[in-house]
């Protein structure tokens, strides 16, 4: 257990919690149904996200990391490790930096697990408050996110359970595909408005979807 | 040299234009000259002319591996402007600023200066603080400047998007009235047939691959067409430099790196002046062809490719299309990159350097074209007396170990 | 476009990706206080500046977001090799002469 300050940053008092796209306005003209969308957005928002850094070579450290969150620490870009049941997910996001996704409300457990497991030299960071998660799904997702993103989304080129963090619209983003029809992009708070507004306009011609 | 005038064309035009003198020799290299100039664009040319107009030294070679003004001459978006921050380079390019207002004549060829003033945009309310400082410190120098609020922008460009609806606002803009734009291709000719006439010597299609020293001291040059030889060699190859720079053993604080620029499709008059815009990474002005022509930033890696990035372009018309959205539907006709040599200071090199004889025009990156006369000019006198004009002495190399930099990364234009 | 091969994601990514970071293997003076003026400003601004095989940096900027070398041509822009920070070049102009 490393000697280190911690706040839950959840309050305990009701707060209303709002995602970074409260406030977001959108002049397209979405479709009333999902069944007869080419896009659906759904937004996973107040999840848990956490920025876990340290060295990857360290047996210890990767195997405290599995330990703690129950799914094995990815050491390569790519191969997302996802517990769906549980909702957990983890990513490779750098050689020393990985993503953690935790059901909301549970980042705080999430972190002190890893505090209480790991030692030495590692750092944790709660960083729900500055990024969402948006889950697209529908058969024209993988059309529309080509022309939103150079990265090559062919399913030979982008299988399922791959994540990658790249340039999408002039910002960055993150895309990861769930399975063979859903997709997610764990988007900044500070873009969210961009982004969401621009995935819209992008998914308009498909025909878009806004599910809650 | 044949004199153009008004009467000669009525003349020639009673022979079909025919009979037209050639507008310069193509001579045989002397095996000595007193001075030669390597690079044949418009900087290397107009130090040949004001070499043998203004200090009677005329046993010049300029010597061209390429053909006269093929280079970033060719290559560059023909903007003209002075306002410049800090005085060191205000006065450079406002000495370049005056002879570019009597070229024409003093040339005798039409280099078409059009002084339709150029418009630096402010989108920040830090955008706007610069504007208001380098307009005071313009103002100060004595060149002319104002701050124009966006009803002021838009009387003068209706076109521009400037309401409040914008990614980024126009918040107001810098104005020189007499900035503007000149025909590339005429400077470069207009300062070879003027320089020729005085019997300077353009030695074209010679490549220089060597310099040769003895004692610390420069000889000449090696070219594809056997050695000339000279006392006195000056440098103008911009983002060549490096390369010659190497081949006398000396290092340059100067990286090569490619500029590009687009043209569109010509078009009926829309734009009468040049809109620049540091922020948003833009900037357009509309030929006397109609074509708009609209520079980019300078892609970030070092480049001698002559061609660039298409994210820098794509970025470049986003910009240009979120100020000017009725250009959207504009086709573009031609891309092309130049090379720039960019100094850390975005100011030129205008020095002797530490072999004997052998002096440097170089490092004017993204912006030389506009000082084209005014470059020629000082190191024409630089070269002839064998120490700095007052106006390149602070731009001498040694500012790079003394610290005493020129920064006009903010003046300099929207590339670095 | 480039297409860049990040040594730390080992996939191929688009020059968008990436931002150019300049000349690589620069060291920093030892001791800066007893450095004369002339090797500072040679470590400052002086480059080499090289046409043709270049050793430069780059940062993986929407990516992993670290910083690597590549040894470039800046002539054809074609890319050599790519290795990490720490690791020295395999390729130079006179490696490339030789195996011509």
């Amino acid at each position: 257990m490393s000697e280190f300050a911690t706040i839950d940053l959840v309050p305990t008092e009701p707060v209303k919690a709002e995602s970074p796209l409260a406030m977001c306005r959108v002049d397209v003209i979405t479709e009333p149904k999902a069944q007869s969308a080419g896009v659906v957005v759904r937004e996973h928002a107040f999840l848990g996200h956490l920025v876990l850094r340290g060295n990857a070579g360290d047996a210890g450290f990767v195997n405290g990391v599995e330990q703690a969150l129950g799914v094995p620490l990815p050491l390569k870009m790519g191969p997302l490790s996802v517990d769906e049941a549980r909702g957990v997910s983890l990513q490779w996001i750098s050689p020393d930096e990985w993503l953690i996704i935790v059901p909301g409300g549970e980042a705080f457990a999430a972190e002190q697990r890893l505090r209480e497991t790991l030692g030495g030299h590692f750092a944790v960071m709660n960083v729900s408050g500055g990024q969402t998660v948006l889950e697209l799904s529908g058969p024209a997702v993988p059309e529309m996110l080509m022309k939103c993103t150079p990265y090559d989304v062919h399913p030979n080129h982008f299988p399922v359970g791959k994540g990658v963090s790249t340039t999408f619209a002039k910002t960055t983003a993150i895309i990861r595909r769930l399975d063979e029809d859903r997709w997610a992009l764990v988007i900044r708070r500070s873009f969210a408005d961009y982004l969401y507004r621009w995935l819209l306009d992008a998914s308009e011609e498909f025909g878009v979807h806004v599910a809650r | 040299m044949q004199h153009y005038s008004g009467f000669e064309l009525v003349k020639h035009g009673l022979s079909h234009h025919e009979n037209w003198q050639r507008v310069w020799r193509n001579p045989e290299p002397r095996s000595q000259y007193d001075i030669i100039i390597v690079g044949g664009g418009g900087h290397g040319l107009a130090t040949a002319y004001y070499l043998a107009k203004e200090h009677g030294i005329t046993n010049v070679a300029v010597v061209e591996k390429g053909w006269l003004g093929g280079g970033n001459t060719a290559r560059n978006t023909t903007i003209v402007r002075s306002n410049y921050l800090w005085d060191e380079a205000a006065w450079l390019y406002e000495h370049a600023m005056k002879l570019w207002e009597g070229l024409s004549q003093d040339l005798n060829y039409n280099v078409m200066f059009s002084q339709r003033g150029v418009m630096n945009l402010g989108h920040t309310l830090q955008d706007m603080r610069d504007i208001n400082r380098r307009v005071n410190a313009n103002r100060l120098n004595g060149i002319d400047g104002e701050v124009l609020d966006v009803k002021q922008i838009q009387e003068i460009v209706p076109l521009m998007d400037c309401s409040r609806n914008t990614r980024y606002p126009v918040l107001g803009a810098s104005w020189q009235p007499r900035a503007g734009v000149a025909r590339h291709d005429a400077v470069a000719w207009g300062f070879a047939r003027a320089a020729d006439a005085l019997g300077v010597h353009l030695l074209q299609r010679t490549e220089v691959t060597g310099i040769r020293t003895s004692g610390g001291k420069v000889l000449g040059v090696e070219t594809s067409r056997g050695f000339i030889g000279a006392k006195t060699v000056g440098v103008v190859t911009a983002g060549n430099s490096g390369v010659l720079a190497k081949m006398a053993g000396i290092r340059l604080p100067i990286e090569s790196h490619p500029l590009q620029a687009l043209v569109s499709e010509p078009m009926k008059p829309v734009l009468d002046t040049v809109v620049m815009s540091n922020h948003v990474h833009g900037y357009i002005s509309q030929s006397d062809k109609g074509d708009l022509v609209i520079g980019a930033g300078i892609d970030g890696y070092n480049g001698y490719g002559q061609r660039g990035s298409y994210p820098t372009i794509e970025h470049t018309l986003q910009a240009i299309v979120e100020l000017f959205p009725a250009f959207s539907r504009v086709r573009m006709n031609r891309q092309w990159g130049g090379i720039v040599d960019t100094t850390p200071d975005a100011c030129p090199i205008i020095s002797a350097t530490p072999v004997g004889g052998l002096f440097f025009n170089c490092g004017w990156g993204t912006g030389g074209f506009k000082a084209t006369p005014g470059s020629g000019n000082v190191f024409a006198a630089t070269l002839a007396n064998g120490k700095a004009h007052p106006l390149a002495a602070p731009f001498s190399i040694d500012r790079f170990i003394s610290g005493k930099l020129i920064d006009e990364h903010g003046a300099a234009g929207v590339a670095h | 476009m480039l297409h860049i091969y990040c040594p730390h994601c080992e996939e191929y990514r688009e020059e968008e990706e990436f931002r150019p970071k300049g000349e690589a293997h620069i060291a920093r003076p030892q001791n800066p206080e007893e450095t004369s003026d002339e090797e500072w400003g040679d470590y400052l601004f002086f480059r080499k500046n090289p046409r043709g095989a270049h050793h430069e940096q780059w940062y993986h900027a929407a990516g992993c977001r670290k910083f690597f070398n590549v040894t470039r041509d800046t002539v054809s822009y074609e890319i050599l090799e790519t290795y990490k920070v720490g690791e020295l070049p395999t390729i130079d102009d006179t490696s490339r002469r030789a195996a011509k």
